[in-house]
């Protein structure tokens, strides 16, 4: 029992022994007067019990300008099918309402708001005045958050990974810059030790085995493999279109430049030689997951097998000739307003799952 | 060129090279002065650029101070994990109004960096190098940015807690937006190259308009005080575009020449002053020259008025008025020209009456002489032949008649030869005026050789005419001419008493004709060749001495002119000319 609810017992006793010593016109009275108090806190009560349904108000950093809500991937498409779609705005916001013949019975909020193309510095002010329930937040501001508040995270489910375009065909270029990024650096300052540092293309916790593919940098070798190449080869160009991304791509390019390399920032993702890119683990399912970023870098679909040292075998020939050189595994983290109840609202693999998600309403 | 023209030329050019004179003193005045004040206004803009620059530094230095002094720098210091502070460095810079600022470790490694925020962990030698830099104080120094080098005023302080210690560096790029604070007089521009490369590069010149563009220009001075590093001076471009650049090098702590700021002054000011007094001086040397020829026309006018007057007179002297005269005006050295030489033409005057009296003189003793010695010629016959008749009558008077008769035809010879004598004398008293008529000396010529083709024979003298075809008619009197021709003819025949040769030759002579008459006789001496045409001079033991006298007479009248060419031995030729 807590200190403040000892107080009240004590209040309590306190009162009875006062009204039993008291005269009769005066206990009368104050018996009137505590039937009011009474009525008072049972009408109090009732204004801060917990109310389903409200809506969700959610804000995320990505502008989806496509004509239709998008229909495949994390977020939006997974509030199907106990959300549906009332109103889309491309770029802009996008409003989901209850579904009231929901398979799994109707979710406990009437709707869910998603604000689109906000910043990550709009969406912490936005949470802290209350203009949302739900927004994104980047790895950089983990620890930044304030001292209590509420975050939904999946496991490690988005591998941020070099893309070799073909123009840098000289497999020596793609392993001096794989060795020369400093993943440790990275890891600590840029990502604020969020997430996972990995040379794998599945993450540790689905695969078992990323700790065997190598992540350390060797700078020394890295100069020495580019001093090899011709100077025209070791100049190229980076590209990256998530922002949030962007200064991991300057630190790539600054520690590219330690080992010879002359990589710069293009502004034209799609025209870079080598993209910094984001790919999401679509499936719980190892092979299913190594297949899908596969086919999403337009690598050889692997060898389907349900056993490790196939799966370690064809991950590893995935990664031969570093066409694709993964850098970090990283969650999906969400801070989420105090009234927010239930959840958690996403899964391990990031999905939105608001079904069981209500707001406690501060009104009466 | 006549004397006046001359005077006329030398006071123009007096004038013009006066006026030139003065202009180009005026021009070098004023160039003088506006160099003294670009000068000026350069050492101005240097001591403002240095008091910005000074200021500039105190402002980095007081905010680098307040960076320092503030909680969030003590609290990147004494972190043990500055991991989560990479971005702190940014805010701060912001706040404080830096471009530049970096958060460094006491080991020299980048905590945070505003200018490049993912070069945390890199080291920075140089603030942990022995003192190249010194707390509160501003520097130049070449800081590396991800896009390349640029120039930054920095100030460096440190923080100490916890027994950690953090260096705050942080500063501003010297670029464009530095040159667009100063204050700049009309005509003037502020440009920095910044020394980043170790070759030139247009792009690191800036200033306060598009100075790439002017950078070619600017080159090889920058260049040159890269390599002297030292200031220096130079106009660059030409004409208005013209301008007077100082630059100046600037070094950073390691004294190293980091930029070279270059201070321009336009010169087109200068050149418009220069035109513009180029211009009025030009108005008013043309009124000047205009006025200096004015005057220079009046007084050369003045001046050789008396010389001209005297040459005038000196001219009709020359043509024969001997008494011309000249006003006397003043008495300056043409005053006592004209003095002396109106004394010359009165004495000339005089001398010449003298002469003429005396040649009268002289011509009647000598025609006195002549008429005596003709005339006493035939009188001694005439004296003999009476006396030998007288003789006979009173002696032999038998024998009278005979001598009557002999002596007759004596007296009447003698008679007749000195009425020929006074007959010549007549017709030289007696020469008319000359008839003109246009005359083809060539046909008077064939005519007169013709006439004396018996004589030639006779006096064994080979006659050859050598006539011009081409020989233009002159007006002349053909009677006289053909006279003078006759007697020129006979003069040759007469010099050549053992025969000779005699050549009749015709020849254009300008716009009229020439005669001569050459013979191959003894020839005369200079002496006889000058007194050849005084009348009753003669080298012949018979003859009047008229001959020559009267075909110079002829030729005069005929307004021609006769001359002798004669050599003792080699024959004698006369020429005649005539217009």
């Amino acid at each position: 029992m807590n200190t403040d609810r000892k107080k009240k017992v004590l209040s309590v006793f306190i009162g009875v022994y006062r009204w039993l010593s008291m005269d009769s016109a005066r206990r009368v009275a104050r018996a009137v007067a505590l039937l009011l108090l009474c009525a008072l806190a049972i009408t109090a009560s009732a204004a801060t019990r917990p109310r389903y349904g409200g809506t969700l108000r959610i804000e995320i950093h990505a502008s989806i300008e496509t004509a239709d809500p998008p229909q495949l991937g994390p977020g939006m498409p997974d509030l199907a099918p106990a959300f549906s779609i009332t109103r889309w705005e491309a770029g802009r916001r996008a409003a989901f309402a209850a579904d009231e013949n929901a398979p799994g019975g109707r979710p406990f909020l009437d709707a869910v708001e998603v604000e689109l193309a906000r910043s990550p510095r709009d969406q912490a002010i936005d949470l802290d005045v209350g203009k949302a329930e739900m927004i994104e937040i980047p790895p950089s501001e983990a620890r930044r958050q304030p001292a209590g508040r509420r975050t939904w995270a999946s496991r490690p489910v988005r591998v941020v990974l070099l893309d070799f375009g073909t123009r840098v065909d000289d497999p020596r270029v793609r392993e001096a810059l794989a060795l020369a990024v400093d993943r440790a650096a990275i890891f600590n300052v840029l990502l604020q030790r969020q997430g996972e540092i990995s040379g794998a293309l599945l993450p540790q916790w689905l695969s078992g085995f990323a700790f065997v593919f190598n992540a350390a940098s060797d700078a020394a070798k890295a100069r020495e493999l580019a001093a090899a190449v011709p100077a025209p080869a070791r100049s190229f160009s980076i590209g990256v279109e998530d922002a949030a991304l962007r200064p991991i791509a300057e630190r790539i390019a600054l520690n590219a430049r330690d080992a010879g390399l002359a990589v710069s920032l293009a502004a034209q993702a799609g025209a870079a030689d080598v993209r910094l890119i984001e790919v999401r683990i679509a499936s719980a399912d190892p092979p299913r997951a190594l297949a899908a970023i596969a086919a999403t870098l337009g690598l050889a679909a692997p060898v389907r097998t349900d056993s490790p040292d196939p799966l370690y075998n064809a991950e590893r020939a995935l990664l031969e000739g570093f066409r694709v050189v993964p850098l970090f595994h990283l969650a999906d983290v969400y801070g989420v307003a105090a009234r927010v109840k239930g959840g958690p609202g996403i899964s391990p693999l990031g999905e939105w799952r608001l079904e069981n998600v209500w707001l406690e309403s501060g009104r009466p | 060129m006549t004397f006046r023209t001359r005077l006329l030329v030398v006071f123009t050019l007096t004038v013009v090279a006066s006026v030139g004179m003065v202009e180009w003193l005026v021009t070098r005045a004023t160039r003088k002065a506006f160099e003294r004040l670009e000068s000026q206004r350069a050492d101005f803009l240097v001591a403002q650029f240095q008091r910005e620059f000074d200021r500039r530094g105190q402002e980095i230095v007081r905010a680098v101070r307040d960076i320092a002094l503030s909680d969030a720098a003590v609290n990147v210091a004494i972190a043990s994990d500055t991991s989560a502070d990479y971005n702190e460095a940014s805010a701060m810079a912001r706040a404080h109004g830096l471009g530049l600022l970096e958060l460094v470790s006491g080991d020299g490694a980048i905590v945070s960096s505003a200018e490049w925020p993912v070069r945390f962990g890199y080291v920075e030698d140089w603030l942990t190098a022995p003192a190249g830099w010194k707390p509160g104080v501003a520097f130049l120094r070449r800081e590396e940015l991800p896009d390349g080098f640029t120039l930054a005023l920095m100030a460096v302080e440190t923080v100490n807690a916890g027994g950690r210690q953090l260096y705050v560096a942080g500063g501003q790029q010297l670029d464009r937006d530095f040159l667009s604070t100063l204050v700049l007089p009309t005509g003037m521009r502020v440009l920095l190259y910044r020394n980043l490369e170790p070759q030139f590069a247009p792009h690191l010149l800036a200033g306060t308009s598009d100075a790439a563009a002017d950078a070619p220009e600017f080159q090889p001075l920058i260049e040159r005080v890269i390599r002297e590093r030292r200031p220096r001076v130079a106009t660059l471009g030409s004409g208005a575009a013209a301008e007077t650049v100082h630059a100046l090098p600037l070094t950073g702590i390691e004294d190293n020449l980091l930029a070279v700021l270059l201070i321009s002054s336009s010169r087109r000011e200068l050149v418009e002053l220069e035109n513009s007094l180029g211009r009025n001086g030009a108005w008013v040397a043309a009124g000047a020259i205009l006025t200096g020829m004015l005057m220079a026309a009046w007084a050369t006018a003045r001046v050789t008025r008396p010389v001209r007057r005297l040459a005038e007179s000196a001219g009709q002297v020359a043509a024969g008025n001997w008494d011309a005269t000249v006003e006397v005006t003043s008495r300056d050295e043409v005053g006592q020209l004209a003095q002396a030489f109106n004394r010359m033409t009165h004495e000339l005057v005089e001398q010449r009456q003298r002469l003429v009296q005396t040649e009268r003189v002289a011509a009647w003793r000598e025609l006195a002489r002549r008429l005596a010695h003709e005339l006493k010629n035939p009188l001694f016959p005439l004296q003999i032949t009476v006396e030998n008749m007288q003789r006979a009558r009173e002696s032999h008077p038998a024998e009278f008649d005979e001598v009557f008769r002999e002596g007759s035809r004596t007296l009447l010879a003698e008679l007749a030869n000195l009425k020929q004598i006074i007959a010549r004398f007549s017709d030289f008293a007696k020469m008319p005026a000359p008839e003109m008529q246009p005359v083809n000396l060539n046909a008077l010529a064939a005519e007169t050789m013709k006439l004396f083709e018996a004589q030639f024979t006779q006096a064994h003298v080979t006659a050859r005419a050598d006539l011009a075809p081409d020989l233009p008619t002159v007006a002349a009197d053909p009677e006289q001419i053909a006279r003078a021709l006759r007697n020129l003819v006979l003069n040759a025949i007469d010099a050549m008493p053992d025969g000779g040769a005699l050549t009749v030759r015709t020849m254009p002579q300008g716009s009229g004709a020439r005669l001569e008459i050459s013979d191959s006789g003894k020839g005369l001496s200079q002496e006889e060749c000058e007194r050849l045409f005084t009348p009753y001079y003669t080298t012949k033991t018979h003859g009047t001495g008229l001959g020559l006298a009267i075909v110079q007479s002829v030729v005069s009248d005929h307004h021609g002119r006769v001359s002798v060419e004669s050599q003792p031995g080699k024959g004698t030729t006369f020429r005649i000319d005539l217009g």
